[in-house]
């Protein structure tokens, strides 16, 4: 039932598959970036053969996100030291294919925890959430050039503004982008931190007001008494053609399913509604991914297991498999 | 569509491989006894890419697998020839690589390869490869614009560049015209004419701006050597004569269905060949600006005869597409095509 | 709770039966040696995913002990439900084949619903509806394989019992049951015999720990050829009254025929038991079957109306009562065969002990009631009490899928049917078998088609449908007819294939046109131009320029196209007055002379021309024509709005020889005007920062400069 794929270098740490799942990168704690394809990327086939491997950083990368691929096989390495940089694999003025920098992002107060990037009818957006609990958002300008972003907003999350926090410290920080395409779309994404300040903790839901150019927090994912837990993961599923978002956060208490209304109250705010907490990895939850209808989530844990979870015919969320990698 | 009566209709035959099918041709005839094909086989469970010789027998039509090879990397293009009275076959991979092998007339069996490793003709899959009849020269083309002559020599393979365009042009299709001249094709219809004598680039070249296509395959008759028959994106199929280059006569497709004939098929054409079966009158007589008979395969899963002022004649439609296909030229009546859905199928024309 | 098991169907993917097994942890071997420090997940196609596995860093990296160790792994996961009878090429064959006949099936559907809805309900009496699912139901269960009987030698071998057939599939008994219930209707009033007919192709595909009536059947065919004396083994009897009860007539006559008394050598003197043996062997051949047709060489005498059957049904089981009280039993010297007879007639009369004990499990059991017992056809429910009560006298511990769904069939329940056809035979099973359902009632029609909330607003139909989208998606040959299913999917069908169709790579052009093909026929034009983008942005950055271009073209991206140009003027720039310039001729051929979706790129074409003309005049010179279309061109350039500013000088420096013509002036007054605001515009420009200064000399300018100026005088003379 298992097939191996492609082993990595001792120090491999993170690893992102591409839009495709043909593309497989790897991060390493030296800062290296091995890069893995299929050979024939149309027959799904599962044997890898490493194409490419260069140094990113001096210091751990821990997560590497891609860049969606109207812009080309890109992808952001998010490192230890805090600082981000954003490679590009092209073929430039007669020199062979090669993965070339083409930005390094660097805060001097605070550290980058998480990236991700958004595909908008007006452009491609990037997030990203600093360990002050800061969330900045950038815009590339020129569709074929990565070096060139644009510092769009910076806002904390929090669901007023009123409630501004001066000093923070973030462990970890997750985001997920609606995953919807199509043009009337609003951009619109979930963050969630884990820190050391409660309002920043639970995740919130925002979205692009284009009458203002303004981001506003238009839900919040947290029951009353949970609103502090700190968040370890969360995962907007696909939705095509629900009546309702889902959303999946996940807490030290468990995997919660949110839904979420399509259309706005008066206040703006979105209608949320908690339809499962579903325990089983009773840890820790390090990565959590919706299949492509949005149906079934998959999540890996503490516990060592991967487990699969769905819905039945009642809307009642039960574990669908687990499985328990062992050597 | 011209109706065909039940007595014209073509026996099909139909085998299924359970392995997705990468190419198809007949092989030469080895000997007087028994016919072969050579079929280019993807295994999606294994993860490997072979090419196997079947032997054909009849009443009941039937084909089994006969030799095997494995190749590297999925097949790409496949071509076969005859070359010192040897059948030899031809073929190109996703990788780059191209790989001739030559059939043991005896039993059928591929016995010796030659090959040129990936990265030295192109980097990425070979688009096409052509072989010049009955010889040992065959040329490669691809997406990155290289234009490549691979010959079999006594000691081996010899390749040499013809162009690079570095990118500024892709080539999908080839096809010799002569033992100095061929002709490629690739994006936006255009086509170009390239003699051997006249290096550093193609000679003439014919550009269809009328829509924004992709030419994948192309045919030239040995006793048309000025025309190049074309097919390609939108059910199209054109002929461009030499003489008269800026006017290509439209035999099928989007743009022809706007002036008169009707289109066959409205999806990618993945193979035309002129088609020796179909005797149009005395073709010795036929103006020589008149095209001559051709067969295409599509997308939309048919196969198809046309003929410049006829209507065109269905020969075959599946559910699903036919990426290929080949005509006998020892027995004009009989065409292997390659499925899809992973089967060969075989028309026995009556 | 079940020991962990993994089950491996043929296909090497993981099989997810029932509920239950939630409850299993499956295993997922791999060679990283712990401790962990992390799993990553990320879905594949479909219903496979990826788990890439972390190894814990060691505090010391200096130690060169565990070199060559690896650091991680990253594996792959397939999830199939349901059957693990069929390998996965057989699952394609059939996935491949069921696409027309349901496609098929759909557009009658969809005409029919059109019709009903110009004349008011008519589809409930539309006299092809019936038609149509039964024809639908031959050609499904015609991919799931004939059962051929295979090649076999012209004389008949007395001593074969058991005909050697290919085996058949537990999938296509599934689907056979179904289409006796649901789609055959037309067979309805000859049900029973329908079963029978069933079970005697099915029997052993029956999965029981007990044996089958085949079974045993098979393995007495085995010991057959040792038996010196068959009436004397018990099995004999046993085997042939076994074979009675579900109704093999033709295997019963055959045994029977073996039976020793009709020796040559032996018939004098069992001439009695002969005649016993003979009796019932006719009798038995002579059963009245309710029922059209028997085919050629099976036993028996069909009646088509009730009356005429009950009529030879009495008079068949008065004849067995007599044969039965008849005074000859006594001069049977031979025990077994005495008993043997004696019992079969039992069998016949409907006696449920003998029938019970003749057939392995209830299925059998029951095939023997509605044979022998309640001959005629009744309603489901007399049906389903009828098995219950088989159930009690053979009562199991594990039950058969197929025994499973034919109780539900029985019990009427759609849900229970939706459930096994799922969980024993998969998502193919319930997508195609849910078509034979929709036709049974108005109930049926309201919970297929009802609009669940909590399913997002989808319905079972629906929801059945995607899921076997999904199975299709998992693989790279079959993801293509997947769009066949989702079409029919009203709620989310297309927000699946959209997702579907988006995420496969562009690298190899005929796949990318297929993809491309797909959403052509489903209109998706939106998302075909996205497509587009996505192979056009892969090819220019991976240094295919043409193919770049040409995709981006075809999608309309008038963004990336202007930003395109410009890096082109860059190239282009740099090699202006060369010779160089000619590779670029191909990429030029392929902007094509119309100015549409080639953003400024459209200024390459005229610069191309502009060249060449530039070219005739320098190398063929003098002719008229020749000079005035290189003026022309020169103006069309320079009037151009796309023409970059950074262009002007240079393109006026290669044209000092037009401007300066010895044999008078070219341009008139109007154009050299043109030109020269062109240079003030140019002096104002470099006042701006982001002015890019051109490498050509300030002698080049003030020559330019004095040129037009002399131009225009002789303009002005000579107009």
């Amino acid at each position: 039932m298992e097939k191996a794929m492609a082993t990595f270098d001792k120090g491999t740490v993170c690893s992102a598959w591409n839009y495709s799942a043909s593309r497989l990168v790897t991060g390493s704690a030296d800062g290296t970036v091995v890069v893995f394809d299929s050979l024939d990327p149309s027959s799904s086939s599962t044997s890898l053969t490493r194409t490419s491997n260069f140094k990113a950083h001096e210091a751990a990368i821990f997560k590497i996100v891609w860049v969606p691929p109207e812009y080309g096989d890109s992808i952001a390495c998010i490192c230890s030291d805090g600082s981000s940089s954003l490679w590009e694999e092209v073929v430039e003025d007669a020199q062979p294919l090669q993965w070339k920098l083409s930005k390094h992002f660097k805060s001097n107060s605070s550290q980058i925890l998480d990236i991700q990037f958004g595909n908008s009818s007006s452009g491609l957006k990037m997030i990203a959430a600093f360990s002050d609990g800061n969330v900045k958002v950038y815009e590339l300008m020129d569709p074929l050039d990565l070096k060139s972003w644009q510092l769009q907003a910076e806002f904390q999350n929090v669901i007023d503004s009123i409630s501004t926090v001066r000093k923070a410290a973030c462990l970890s920080a997750s985001i997920s982008w609606n995953p919807n395409r199509g043009e009337r779309q609003q951009s619109s994404f979930v963050l969630a931190f884990r820190s050391d300040t409660p309002q920043l903790d639970s995740a919130k839901v925002w979205e692009f007001d284009r009458a203002h150019q303004r981001w506003l927090p238009v839900a919040e994912l947290a029951l009353e008494a949970d609103k502090g837990d700190g968040v370890y993961a969360v995962a907007w599923a696909q939705n095509i053609g629900r009546p309702y978002e889902v959303i999946a956060v996940a807490t030290q208490k468990g995997i919660a399913i949110w839904r979420l209304g399509l259309n706005p109250d008066s206040d703006g705010r979105l209608s949320t509604e908690r339809v499962a907490l579903l325990s089983g990895h009773n840890s820790e939850v390090w990565d959590m991914e919706w299949d492509m209808g949005g149906m079934t989530l998959a999540s890996t844990g503490k516990d060592g297991m991967v487990r699969l979870w769905q819905s039945n015919l009642n809307g009642v969320w039960h574990q669908h498999a687990a499985f328990e990698p062992t050597s | 569509m011209a109706i065909v009566s039940p007595q014209q209709q073509p026996q099909i035959h139909r085998f299924p491989q359970f392995k997705y099918i990468d190419g198809v041709r007949w092989l030469p005839p080895l000997s007087a006894f028994g016919r072969f094909a050579v079929v280019a086989l993807f295994d999606s469970d294994s993860d490997s890419s072979s090419i196997e010789i079947h032997s054909l027998t009849q009443n009941p039509l039937d084909m089994a697998p006969q030799s095997a090879w494995t190749s590297p990397s999925r097949i790409s293009s496949l071509k076969t020839s005859q070359f010192y009275q040897n059948p030899l076959v031809f073929a190109s991979t996703y990788t780059g690589s191209l790989h001739v092998l030559s059939v043991e007339p005896m039993d059928a069996s591929l016995d010796s390869e030659l090959s040129v490793p990936e990265k030295i003709l192109h980097d990425r899959p070979i688009s096409c490869v052509d072989v010049m009849d009955s010889g040992g020269e065959c040329l490669t083309v691809a997406e990155d614009g290289r234009v490549n002559l691979v010959s079999v020599g006594e000691s081996g393979l010899n390749y040499r560049r013809i162009f690079d365009s570095n990118g500024l042009v892709s080539y999908t299709a080839a096809k010799w015209a002569s033992p100095t001249e061929f002709a490629t094709g690739g994006c936006g219809f255009s086509l170009q004419w390239w003699d051997q004598r006249k290096p550093g680039g193609a000679v003439c070249q014919f550009k269809g701006d009328w829509a924004s296509g992709i030419v994948h395959c192309m045919d030239i008759h040995p006793s048309r050597k000025h025309t190049c028959l074309a097919g390609g994106s939108f059910g199209t199929v054109f002929a461009w004569d030499l003489r008269w280059q800026q006017q290509p006569i439209i035999l099928s497709g989007l743009e022809g269905s706007k002036t008169s004939n009707f289109s066959p098929c409205e999806s990618e054409v993945w193979e035309v060949r002129y088609d020796p079966y179909i005797k149009s009158g005395n073709i010795g007589g036929m103006s020589s600006s008149q095209i001559l008979p051709a067969m295409i395969c599509s997308e939309d899963g048919i196969i198809t005869s046309i003929e410049q002022g006829k209507q065109p004649v269905e020969l075959l439609a599946e559910p699903c597409a036919i990426n290929g296909f080949d005509i006998d030229h020892q027995h004009p009546s009989e065409v292997i095509c390659n499925l899809e859905w992973e089967s060969v199928a075989i028309l026995s024309r009556p | 709770m079940p020991a962990p098991v993994s089950d491996s169907s043929p296909s090497g993917a993981l099989v997810l039966s029932s509920s239950v097994d939630r409850e299993v942890v499956y295993p997922i071997r791999h060679e990283v040696k712990p401790p962990i420090a992390r799993l990553s997940i990320s879905w594949a196609r479909g219903n496979s995913f990826r788990v890439s596995i972390f190894k814990q860093q060691c505090g010391d990296n200096s130690a060169g002990s565990d070199d060559g160790e690896v650091g991680g792994q990253v594996l792959e996961v397939k999830i199939r439900n349901g059957d693990t009878e069929i390998s996965a090429a057989e699952f394609r064959r059939i996935a491949y084949g069921s696409v027309s006949p349901f496609a098929l099936l759909q557009s009658r559907k969809n005409m029919v619903l059109g019709l009903s809805k110009m004349s008011m309900g008519l589809s409930q009496f539309n006299p092809d509806g019936w038609e149509y699912i039964a024809e639908y139901s031959k050609d499904v269960s015609s991919i799931l394989g004939n059962p051929k009987s295979l090649p076999s030698s012209a004389i008949e071998d007395p001593l074969e019992i058991l005909k050697k057939v290919e085996e058949p599939t537990c999938l296509k008994a599934a689907w056979e049951l179904m289409d006796v219930f649901y789609a055959d209707k037309q067979s309805h009033w000859w049900l029973n015999e329908r079963l029978v007919d069933w079970l005697a192709e099915y029997d052993s595909v029956l999965l029981t720990r007990q044996s089958t009536i085949h079974s045993k059947l098979f393995n007495f065919q085995k010991e057959l050829d040792d038996l010196q004396v068959v009436e004397d083994n018990p099995s004999y009897w046993d085997v042939i009254s076994s074979a009675l009860a579900v109704g093999w007539q033709e295997i019963v006559v055959k045994m029977l025929r073996l039976h020793g008394s009709y020796q040559l050598d032996q018939l004098s003197n069992r001439e009695t038991e002969n005649g016993l043996v003979e009796a019932v062997a006719v009798l038995i051949s002579k059963m009245p079957r309710m029922r059209p047709e028997l085919d050629s060489g099976r036993l028996g005498e069909c009646f088509k109306t009730k009356p005429d059957f009950t009529k030879a049904w009495e008079k068949w089981r008065s004849q067995i009562t007599k044969l039965d009280g008849s005074a000859f039993w006594v001069y049977c010297a031979h025990v077994q065969t005495r008993e043997g007879l004696r019992n079969m007639l039992q069998i016949i009369l409907g006696n449920v002990e003998s029938l019970s004990g003749a057939t392995c499990n209830w299925m059998e059991l029951y095939i023997s009631q509605l044979l022998y017992v309640r001959p005629f056809t009744m309603g489901l429910e007399s049906m389903y009490n009828l098995a219950e009560r088989c159930m009690q006298l053979k009562k199991t511990s594990n039950t058969d899928r197929l025994m499973r769904l034919m109780i539900g069939i029985l019990g009427e329940s759609t849900e229970v049917v939706l459930a096994e056809c799922s969980r024993g035979f998969g998502p193919w099973m319930v997508t195609h078998a849910m078509e034979l359902l929709t036709e049974e009632s108005d109930q049926v029609e309201v919970l297929l088609h009802e609009e669940l909330h909590d399913l997002g607003g989808i319905s079972i139909e629906e929801l059945h449908r995607l899921v076997y989208a999904q199975v299709l998606c998992s693989h790279a040959f079959t993801w293509q007819i997947a769009p066949i299913y989702l079409t029919s999917c009203a709620k989310q069908g297309i927000g699946f294939l959209e997702t579907l169709l988006y995420n496969q790579p562009v690298q190899h052009n005929g796949m990318l046109l297929k993809n491309l093909e797909i959403c052509r026929l489903y209109e998706l034009d939106g998302l075909s131009s996205n497509i587009m983008k996505i192979a056009g942005v892969y090819h220019w950055k991976h240094g295919r320029k043409a193919f770049g271009v040409f995709w981006l073209r075809k999608a309309r991206d008038e963004v990336r196209l202007n930003k395109i140009a410009l890096q082109l003027f860059d190239s282009v720039g740099k090699s202006i007055s060369d010779e160089s310039f000619k590779q670029w001729e191909g990429l030029i051929e392929l902007l094509g002379s119309e100015s549409k979706n080639t953003g400024g790129l459209e200024f390459l074409h005229k610069y191309r021309d502009f060249k060449k003309s530039l070219h005739q005049v320098h190398h063929k010179g003098k002719t008229t024509g020749v000079v005035q279309s290189a003026v022309d061109s020169l103006i069309a350039l320079m009037k151009n709005p796309s023409t970059p500013q950074r262009f002007w000088l240079p393109i006026l420096n290669d044209s000092l020889k037009l401007i300066d013509w010895h044999e008078g002036p070219l341009l008139n007054v109007e154009q050299t005007n043109l030109l020269l605001n062109k240079l003030q515009e140019l002096s104002m420009a470099r006042l701006r920062p982001d002015f890019v200064e051109s490498d050509l000399t300030p002698l080049a300018l003030s020559s330019i400069r004095l040129a037009l100026a002399k131009n225009l005088g002789r303009a002005f003379l000579e107009g």
